[in-house]
């Protein structure tokens, strides 16, 4: 047998389709489920714990002939992932909590229990590949998750395994109806955030922050010019780039373009308004060798959003700012900027600022206050 | 080839006797009849039930009348706190006395009882896990319906001096019950010269199948019933009674008590050398509940520097079956809230693991643990620990 893998297991179609692949190759597969948070008696369909989630994975494993563990992560997933998404919230920014908990959930705390039980493998059920000590992209254009995965710790690369990063989605599915995975084979894909229950993210700030706090509370709708418009219930409420909900009434179709958290105000403009062509990027870590000042390269701000070219003008520590040729519409404070170099994924950080001109300090409108 | 697993969870439930699974055998067959039943069919399902209830009875020093047999521990508990506070809440006795290291069937209906209205109050216990007589005492009054203390602790093993406690509350005229689940077997029950009112056992934990239990109910001790229905077991539990387990209970309960004296002290052995395998090769290991008076096969042991869940995989993917504190619904495992009621350090609550001794076990099994747990604490120790 080869050696020991820890698979983190959803109870998805695409972990499981993992583990089983794993099985086939021969490895000495553990399937472990994470818990991640407990919305307790809230919640009145879904019982404790994503606990649905929890049997699909066990059954997987069942059919597969390996063991599967509940391994609770809960504390540390709620200081590193849950606080940090209303944090950001608080902060008039869009967070990506996807992010921070493959960099500090999956990729270190799940690595530490693989430790514990001499694993020398983990794996998960991302789309995306590792080649040579590289993370490439997915094979799947569409369902590619490196948006989500240039936090982690560059060592990890040397122990993932990521099976069905080579398949498409469909490939992905029909595989699970070859292998006999009947219990997720047709499960649909979730979008939402995980710890969101219904897709209400407003709930958990209301829940954090309370009714009254800044983000929740009554604020100013204003022009990029500084015309006041209309009131909003709370500029959490809103991101860069939002039509909906905004008041109507202009000649030309109208976006959020800016958050201002120190005067609660939500800045609409038109859609000119959101065109940057140079960002900047915090806590930005590398995958790779740290490409240097005035490489090229390719970046994306959000998920799924084409690939842009660019050149890498600064490096200040963990701090980087990007020239895009050519602009793009709504980068969004809280989200990824992640950098490629054809397949390869360089390294990220968190979007900080976006700004009319690289180099430039004027910020778009979003960084107004 | 692998090592043979080793089972040390003995306190989570045991496997069915060949003796009590041959007991069995002839109500899965030709003797089906529902004991309710008045035809030849009836009589004899009948007759195989009360020699059962009357062979309980007399493992417990009670008579055969004063067994009520239940679907397991968790029913007798329900049973009795429920059924004893709904029967005197109306009489100026609203009260319910219990401690914080009970078995959550013994606190999940206390906590029902408090929703229905009750005032609950909850004995202090040392930092061994042993009731403190003086809060004991403090807490019982004329206004108390029962009083709940477990005999035997199911996670660390303290045992109660239940006798005595029982004796004290019956002073002031409360009713005792005790859960007995892990003390069947381990210490000396006798309801003629003990005296509780109420007493819960569990089939599974002895050797008998999951699914069967017995409360013992002494003559004159006010109990409503849970559920309603038919007269079975004197109304106190309706429903076809489960002919062929309760004859399980009695057989396993009868070898059991047979078998005190000398498994006991087999256990006792066999515990005291694991437990200073471990405390020789982690001088800081800490073993709960050491220096109060312990059942025989219950080792709780929670290592500085660990974490329950890693240890428990860590175990088991080498053969050898333990467990945590409390499993939640998910399966995964909870900080046991006997250890944090003992005022234990929650890291060290986190790191609790239990290996329970019981007819599986043998010095051969007690040896290969002695070996392989210290290493894998020290591996799990020298793995950087969480930021």
């Amino acid at each position: 047998m080869k050696e020991r893998v820890l698979v983190a297991m959803s109870g998805g179609v695409d972990s499981s389709v993992a583990a089983a692949l794993l099985v086939g190759q021969g490895y000495d597969v553990v399937g472990a489920t994470m818990k991640l948070f407990c919305h307790g008696e809230d919640v009145p369909d879904r019982p404790c714990c994503s606990l649905d989630s929890v049997n699909d994975a066990r059954r997987v494993c069942e059919r597969l002939g390996v063991p599967h563990y509940v391994i609770n992560l809960e504390s540390r997933f709620g200081i590193d992932v849950v606080d940090d998404f209303v944090n950001e919230y608080a902060r008039g920014r869009t967070p990506i909590p996807c992010v921070r908990c493959n960099t500090f959930t999956k990729f270190r705390d799940f690595v530490h229990k693989a430790d514990a039980i001499d694993a020398r493998w983990i794996a998960t059920g991302h789309y995306a590949r590792v080649v040579d000590g590289e993370l490439r992209r997915g094979r799947d254009d569409n369902k590619d998750q490196t948006y989500f995965l240039w936090g982690i710790d560059r060592a990890v690369l040397t122990r993932m395994l990521l099976p069905v990063g080579d398949s498409t989605k469909s490939e992905t599915r029909q595989l699970a109806r070859t292998l006999g995975l009947s219990v997720v084979a047709e499960k649909a894909e979730s979008q939402e955030i995980c710890f969101v229950p219904d897709g209400d993210y407003v709930g958990i700030l209301r829940q954090k922050l309370g009714d009254d706090s800044p983000a929740l509370s009554r604020g100013p709708i204003v022009t990029s010019e500084g015309r006041f418009v209309a009131e909003h219930e709370g500029y959490a409420r809103y991101t860069i780039g939002q039509r909906r909900g905004l008041p109507g009434g202009f000649p030309m179709p109208m976006y959020v373009v800016g958050i201002r958290p120190g005067d609660r105000a939500v800045v609409i403009g038109p859609r000119d308004d959101l065109l940057g062509r140079g960002v900047i990027a915090r806590e930005v870590n590398w995958l790779a060798e740290p490409p240097r000042v005035g490489a090229k390269v390719e970046v994306r701000v959000r998920h799924r959003a084409p690939l842009a070219p660019g050149e890498l003008i600064r490096i200040d520590g963990a701090e980087i700012e990007i020239a895009l040729d050519a602009p793009v519409s709504a980068m969004t404070p809280g989200q990824s900027l992640v950098l490629y170099q054809g397949e390869t994924v360089l390294g990220g950080g968190f979007i900080e600022i976006a700004t009319r001109e690289a180099g430039d300090r004027m910020a778009l409108p979003i960084m107004a206050a | 080839m692998p090592p043979a697993p080793i089972y040390l969870d003995h306190a989570a439930t045991t496997p069915v006797r060949e003796e009590v699974f041959e007991s069995m055998r002839p109500f899965f067959g030709a003797r089906f009849g529902n004991p309710s039943s008045t035809h030849r069919w009836g009589r004899e399902a009948r007759a195989a039930l009360d020699e059962a209830r009357e062979r309980v009875a007399k493992c417990l020093g009670g008579r055969q009348d004063e067994v009520c047999f239940t679907s397991g521990g968790t029913e007798g508990d329900n049973l009795a706190i429920l059924g004893v506070w709904r029967s005197l809440r109306d009489k100026n006795r609203n009260a319910v006395v219990t401690t914080p290291i009970e078995h959550k069937a013994v606190l999940g209906a206390v906590h029902q009882a408090a929703c229905e209205g009750a005032e609950e109050r909850y004995v202090e216990v040392d930092s061994s896990g042993t009731v403190s007589d003086t809060s004991f005492d403090a807490l019982l009054g004329s206004d108390v319906a029962i009083c709940s203390v477990m005999w035997v602790n199911n996670e660390i093993g303290t045992i109660q001096r239940l006798p005595e406690l029982a004796e004290r509350a019956k002073a002031k005229g409360v009713v005792v019950h005790t859960d007995a689940v892990q003390a069947f077997g381990k210490v000396r029950i006798d309801a003629a010269s003990q005296c509780f009112d109420l007493l819960s056992i569990s089939g599974h934990k002895i050797g008998a199948p999951k699914g069967i239990g017995a409360l013992y109910i002494r003559r004159g001790t006010p109990l409503q019933p849970l559920m309603h229905g038919g007269s079975q077991d004197r109304g106190r539990r309706p429903g076809t009674e489960n002919v062929a387990m309760a004859v399980g209970l009695a057989t396993a309960a009868e070898i059991v008590l047979a078998e005190h004296e000398t498994e006991s002290a087999r256990l006792l052995a066999m515990r005291r050398r694991l437990e200073a395998a471990i405390l020789e090769k982690v001088p800081d290991a800490v073993i709960h509940g050491r220096s109060a008076d312990r059942a025989p096969h219950v080792i709780s042991v929670s290592v500085p520097g660990t974490d329950s869940e890693s240890l428990l995989m860590a175990l088991d993917l080498q053969g050898i079956a333990a467990s945590g504190g409390s499993a939640c619904q998910s399966g995964s495992v909870m900080p046991s809230h006997v250890l944090l009621a003992l005022g234990l350090r929650p890291d060290l609550a986190g790191a609790a693991i239990r290996l329970s001794l019981g007819a599986l076990t043998t010095d051969e099994c007690i040896d290969r643990v002695a070996e392989v747990l210290p290493a894998l604490v020290l591996k799990a120790r020298i793995l950087v620990p969480l930021a």
